[in-house]
């Protein structure tokens, strides 16, 4: 087959995505040093200035807010996730496939509706509530588990532990159980075999793992904004209320720039060792 | 795929140190001492812990939606306890005129998004495999970032972009945006298939008399169908199930359902939202299983294979 054919077949995707993604993504840029005309439509120029309140106080809390909670769901993810994979690809035996579809299944369930049972369970009014004064626990509610930042992370920890199950489940499952096996045979307890041969072989899958959870959790905002309340919030939270309560745009695009920024090495590292390591498997 | 060599050096080193330990302990212990050390077993060999550990993720990741499917099935107002069973809010939902044509408006950004993405998405993983390296390189390197690219930022990047060119928001432009991350994720499900196709059937075709287009039309596109369509029902899910995208595209007109479920969370929980949430569910989930289904079709592919490549191996 000639290859100007395939060529050919490039022109209208990237096409597309130049046009309706990195451009738009330049204009989140262009705005952030821009100002506002008298109807509130953004007006290009230089004003650096629109940075300046992201250093104050009130926004670095809620950076390194949405930072530290990016983070622990990274963490809970791996601890609940890699025995998962684990045990999946090295004990699932013939269920090897259903125990992965049940995993990655609720992924499937609307994002917005899977918020929406946590905050049905965690509610003041919800069901562990309401189980903990049947059994008689005092006080109305018995304990407060909504609007806190557990009820944010385990929320977060909900939404992507998928993310992290699926690559580990694809560099674990590369791993031969051969490999494993001669660990063995040369007299290398589990212990040693699990952190000398299969952890430093799964770490192209960690890293894509990390970075699957950790980009999306820390810049998302509808988990905040019904699990946690105003002090929870996170970027993301910030950005909505320029956006959708009818702030100063100029001021919502640098929020925005700065989510770009900061997620940019994880999304640079995910790049070179995911996609370069072999953690996806696509040939 | 992984260059093998690197793959394997951890595992060698890990060899040789090994012989060494081992060596030194059936030297100085007793000769039981190396047969010891083979059946000293733990956690990660016998896989007691691991058991507790996924039976506890299955139960975090099922309770709070099965919560909600047996809940909207109660007879009162309550979340907290189970009073019999109504089909109230069902009935409660069929009557929401505003929540119905919500999901209508749902339902044919979902198609027009699907229809769309699947021709250039499928184009593009072509593309992405057949083209040469020089090209390939960077339009990969494009395919892949708005699957990375926190998707608020891309959101708020779509709306600026509308608002600029003078678009007034509406489903078309929810449209255009879902379509936005529907060509990558098509495209690298695609592009998983395409790598797994013999080059030389195409040249076989053109042997035999077909043009260029020809091959692709009677000998290329058959083969893809299943993931063609695979792909297309996933995309179907994820755009009718999409918050964040169509929450910042939504204009004054009627929202789509996931945005005008959130503004009923937003004022308080009510068990019309579990019925609507069990409606979805069904929905989606039934999509999904088929599309696994399809995806499963004329390939001899462990089950757990077309998961991982229909999930795109993770990267979205």
């Amino acid at each position: 087959m000639r290859r100007w054919v395939w060529r050919l077949c490039l022109i209208p995707g990237v096409v597309w995505l130049i046009a309706l993604f990195v451009v738009p993504v330049g204009f989140v840029v262009a705005v952030s040093f821009g100002t506002v005309n008298i109807v509130g439509a953004p007006v290009y120029g230089w004003h650096p200035s629109n940075y300046a309140p992201i250093f104050q106080s009130t926004y670095t809390t809620v950076l390194l807010r949405s930072l530290a909670f990016a983070l622990a769901t990274t963490i809970i993810c791996i601890l609940l996730g890699y025995p998962v994979a684990y045990f999946i690809v090295r004990f699932g035996g013939r269920y090897r496939g259903l125990l992965l579809g049940l995993v990655i299944l609720p992924w499937f369930v609307d994002y917005l509706v899977r918020i929406y049972a946590w905050v049905s369970l965690l509610g003041d009014q919800g069901f562990l509530n309401g189980l903990l004064h049947t059994l008689g626990v005092p006080g109305s509610p018995p304990l407060r588990l909504i609007n806190t930042p557990y009820a944010v992370i385990g929320g977060l920890t909900y939404d992507y532990l998928p993310f992290m199950i699926l690559p580990l489940f694809a560099v674990l499952g590369q791993i031969g159980d051969a490999v494993i096996e001669a660990g063995k045979d040369l007299y290398g307890t589990p212990t040693q075999t699990f952190f000398r041969v299969t952890l430093p072989m799964s770490l192209p899958g960690l890293m894509a793992g990390c970075a699957l959870v950790f980009l999306p959790s820390a810049g998302d905002f509808a988990t905040a904004q019904l699990l946690g309340g105003p002090s929870s919030y996170m970027l993301g939270n910030l950005i909505d209320g320029v956006f959708e309560g009818g702030g100063f745009w100029p001021f919502g695009a640098a929020l925005t720039t700065l989510v770009l920024a900061v997620l940019f090495v994880p999304m640079l590292l995910y790049v070179r060792y995911a996609l370069r390591g072999g953690a996806v498997i696509s040939g | 795929m992984s260059e093998p060599g690197e793959n394997v050096r951890p595992a060698v080193n890990a060899v040789t140190d090994r012989q060494e330990a081992t060596v030194r302990v059936a030297g100085h212990d007793r000769p039981g001492g190396a047969r010891r050390l083979l059946r000293r077993r733990n956690a990660l060999d016998r896989p007691r812990f691991l058991y507790v550990v996924m039976a506890f993720v299955l139960v975090f990741l099922f309770a709070p939606i099965l919560l909600v499917v047996v809940f909207s099935f109660n007879a009162t107002h309550s979340l907290a306890t189970f009073s019999g069973t109504s089909l109230r809010w069902y009935k409660q939902l069929m009557h929401d005129s505003a929540l119905l044509s919500s999901l209508v408006v749902s339902l044919e950004i979902a198609a027009a998004t699907t229809v769309v993405s699947a021709v250039l998405g499928t184009l593009l993983a072509l593309g992405l495999v057949r083209a040469g390296k020089r090209w390939t390189r960077p339009a990969q390197t494009l395919a892949v970032w708005p699957l990375l690219n926190p998707e608020i930022a891309t959101a708020v990047g779509l709306l600026l972009f509308f608002t600029q060119f003078g678009l007034t928001l509406s489903p078309t432009t929810i449209t255009i945006a879902h379509i936005t991350w529907a060509i990558p994720y098509v495209a690298l499900i695609l592009r998983s298939r395409i790598v797994g196709l013999d080059p030389e059937i195409e040249d076989a075709a053109r042997d035999l008399g077909a043009t260029d287009l020809g091959a692709l039309r009677l000998v290329v596109l058959p083969l893809l169908w299943p993931a063609i369509i695979a792909s297309g029902l996933l995309i179907f899910v994820m755009s009718f199930d999409d918050f964040v995208t169509s929450y910042f595209t939504t204009g004054a007109g009627v929202p789509p359902l996931p945005v005008a479920i959130y503004s009923m969370i937003k004022h308080g929980v009510s068990p019309e939202i579990n019925a609507v949430g069990t409606v979805m569910m069904f929905l989606s989930v039934g999509s999904v299983l088929l599309a696994l289904a399809v995806f499963r079709m004329r390939s001899a592919g462990a089950k757990e294979k077309a998961v991982v490549d229909l999930t795109g191996g993770g990267v979205a």
